[in-house]
């Protein structure tokens, strides 16, 4: 049975006030009230300044550094995703960062020069590259540490790495030799070892393990590598210092940096040619990461102390916006899939 | 405003930094196949830029006082004529090129081996996570570590006969100036820098950060040698190594031949003389050289040599001498003959 005060209409309108007050009080108490919840950052190294910089993903702007260790190169999500590794290659230890803040969570020390880093498809391995002590040391990973399985000692600098959908191939590329090597993950030894350029540097696999794409340092062009059959079948040519690679995430198309040329080719994996070239970028572009959307594309400008915001669409570069020196690995929490589901 | 001055230098130098590498080096390393190395020039330059504009600096600054207050009054500068060149050469990074090419692949060979073999490696600044591998807190640890190094490094110079005829080479200058710190025997530079290096197997890279820091450290030495009167104080005097401290450590009869084979050893710091017994606060300006430089009585009238590739050879002749037994440098020999 309704109440007369029910149907009062000041009494209406003081159970209106009532009930937004309540609800604006809820949303303040859970922090959803008006104010924008704070972006994520961007996480930019400056491997010559031993710090990461912070960068508002929303605004753009530079909001801070944190310290690293010495000389941090890269860095990767461990597979929970609830970390970012970053590998401080002349402390040898990691740091494991919050993947939206920068954060610190911990540190494993005893990880020597670990210049680049992957952690194989299956969870169960974590590979390193060490560039200055030529090597490449193979780690069981449990979910959570860090055990050391072998260490194999290279001719000379290896550089970067990827695995074999299977996870029972590492391949390193070895700068100073021109090579490609493949690492038999499960008994930690070397399988085989194949020249393939100069310089060698970025090396990607295709969907469905098809090829190795090697990024050619030394010279114009990226190599296609039939594995399996250990040869070069094909040499895709792009910008001069072919580098560092960033897939695309529409399982068509891989981006490739080329740090002489100071521009970015676009390889489709279907025709293995380039098909398109961004160009105009500052000195050194390096490393990249792609917005989930597809649309814009950030790249680290080695020699510049910039990082740059190249729109997809018009394929040119947008914004730069300035950081320390000798910027390297880059990574957003919030990011495109780094392998689209495989086409096939 | 100091902020804003720092960043305004440190991005003129990224810029230039950039310039020289994009546009002039970069294309020759891709040309000539050396692109493995191009990362590692990349970052040399940055040291090459910053030891130039601290050379520039250090002769803005302290020409004027050597022209207005002399420690010493000299008619005649030819014989600092080496000692430019000997800077242009450090400066520009030559022997640091030098040192990466021939020795650098040794000591990271060596680094990777006592990984492999369990040894224990020990990186300074992450002795106490959290604090020490603060930058400021980790600058200052190494700095006091390197500079503890350096001091004894600096006292064997002086205490073995051989070592003591490579750096005779410094030692030999009789008109000190602010371009004096880098004239030295190249090869005792890469037996500083091997030295240097094999501390870091043990303690740990210094941090590369720090160029800026590093330059000051080398601006101050050029302090420590320049003809000028420049009083330090009683309390900044035991901070820092003061000109007339060092200046101590050049005189005939003090720096070499004194009761510990010498005075004023410290690099940056004289805490370390303070320490072991062998700081002189004797400010009174002296002389400079080697004793056996002066003519007969006072010593033999030995030259060591008017420009660089004569220095650098007659060191090789003292050394030579030595091994075959014959006497060395007059005072040193009896005193440093360890050969």
């Amino acid at each position: 049975m309704n109440s007369p005060a029910m149907h009062h209409p000041i009494g209406a309108r003081w159970r209106q006030l009532l009930r937004i007050s309540l609800a604006t009080a809820a949303a303040a108490m859970l922090g959803l009230g008006s104010a924008a919840r704070a972006a994520d950052s961007v996480i930019v190294l400056d491997s010559a300044e031993a710090q990461l910089t912070l960068i508002d993903s929303a605004t753009h702007k530079v909001i801070g550094t944190a310290p690293t260790g010495k000389e941090p190169h890269h860095l990767l999500l461990t597979p929970d995703q609830r970390s970012l590794v970053v590998a401080n290659s002349a402390s040898n230890n990691l740091m494991l960062v919050d993947p939206r803040t920068g954060k610190l969570q911990r540190r494993i020390d005893g990880i020597e020069d670990p210049y680049q880093l992957g952690f194989s498809p299956d969870r169960k391995w974590f590979v390193t590259a060490a560039l200055r002590l030529d090597r490449v040391d193979i780690y069981h990973y449990d979910g959570q540490d860090f055990k050391l399985a072998a260490r194999l000692p290279m001719a000379r600098t290896p550089s970067h790495l990827t695995f074999s959908s299977d996870s029972q191939t590492v391949f390193v590329t070895v700068q100073d030799t021109g090579e490609l090597v493949a690492i038999d993950l499960p008994t930690q030894t070397l399988r085989w070892r194949m020249p393939v350029g100069d310089t060698p540097a970025g090396v990607w696999m295709t969907p469905g393990d098809k090829y190795l794409l090697v990024g050619m340092t030394g010279a114009d062009y990226v190599a296609v590598v039939d594995w399996r059959e250990r040869k070069v079948i094909k040499k895709i040519p792009t910008g001069r210092a072919a580098h560092n690679f960033r897939s695309l995430a529409d399982g068509k198309r891989v981006a490739v940096s080329n740090r002489v040329s100071n521009t970015i080719s676009i390889i489709d994996y279907g025709s293995l040619t380039k098909v398109d070239e961004i160009a105009g970028l500052l000195p050194g572009p390096d490393d990249m990461e792609l917005t989930p959307d597809r649309r814009y594309l950030w790249v680290t400008f080695r020699f510049a102390r910039h990082v740059g915001v190249i729109d997809m669409n018009t394929l040119k570069l947008v914004e730069t916006i300035p950081v320390g020196r000798s910027p390297h690995g880059i990574f957003f929490a919030d990011r495109a899939p780094i392998q689209a589901p495989n086409a096939d | 405003m100091l902020d804003a001055m720092f960043d305004r230098a440190t991005g003129f130098i990224d810029g230039l930094q950039t310039l020289l590498f994009v546009d002039l080096l970069q294309p020759i390393f891709y040309a000539l196949g050396l692109m493995g190395y191009a990362e590692d020039a990349y970052d040399a330059l940055y040291w090459v830029i910053v030891g130039l504009l601290q050379v520039l600096i250090a002769y803005l600054l302290l020409r004027p006082l050597e022209a207005l207050r002399p420690a010493e009054p000299w008619t005649d500068r030819r014989a600092l004529r080496a000692d430019v060149i000997y800077t242009w050469i450090a400066r520009l990074g030559l022997l640091n090129i030098a040192f990466f090419f021939l020795l650098q692949p040794l000591f990271f060979h060596w680094q990777s081996l006592m990984a492999m073999h369990g040894l224990p490696q020990f990186d300074l600044d992450g002795w106490l996570p959290g604090i020490s591998d603060r930058p400021v807190v980790s600058f200052a640890i190494y700095f006091v570590v390197l500079d503890f190094a350096g001091y004894w490094y600096h006292r064997w110079q002086h205490r073995f006969g051989i070592w003591w005829e490579l750096h005779a080479v410094h030692h030999s200058q009789r008109q000190l100036s602010l371009w004096s710190d880098d004239r030295n025997h190249f090869l005792d530079e890469m037996l500083q820098a091997a030295f240097f290096a094999a501390l870091a197997l043990v303690i740990g890279v210094a941090p590369g950060q720090f160029l800026m820091l590093v330059a000051v450290g080398n601006f101050l030495q050029s302090v420590q040698h320049a003809n000028a009167r420049i009083p330090f104080g009683p309390v900044l005097g035991r901070l820092l190594v003061s000109p007339a401290f060092h200046r101590r450590h050049h005189a005939i009869g003090d720096g070499h031949e004194g009761v510990h084979r010498g005075c004023n050893f410290g690099v940056l710091l004289p805490w370390w003389d303070m320490l072991f017994g062998s700081a002189s606060w004797d400010a009174r300006v002296k002389p400079t050289g080697i004793a056996d430089q002066l003519p007969a009585p006072a010593g033999s009238g030995r030259d060591y040599g008017g420009g660089i590739w004569a220095q650098q050879w007659r060191a090789f002749g003292r050394i030579g001498a030595r091994l075959a037994g014959r006497a060395s440098s007059a005072q040193g020999a009896a005193k440093g003959n360890e050969a």
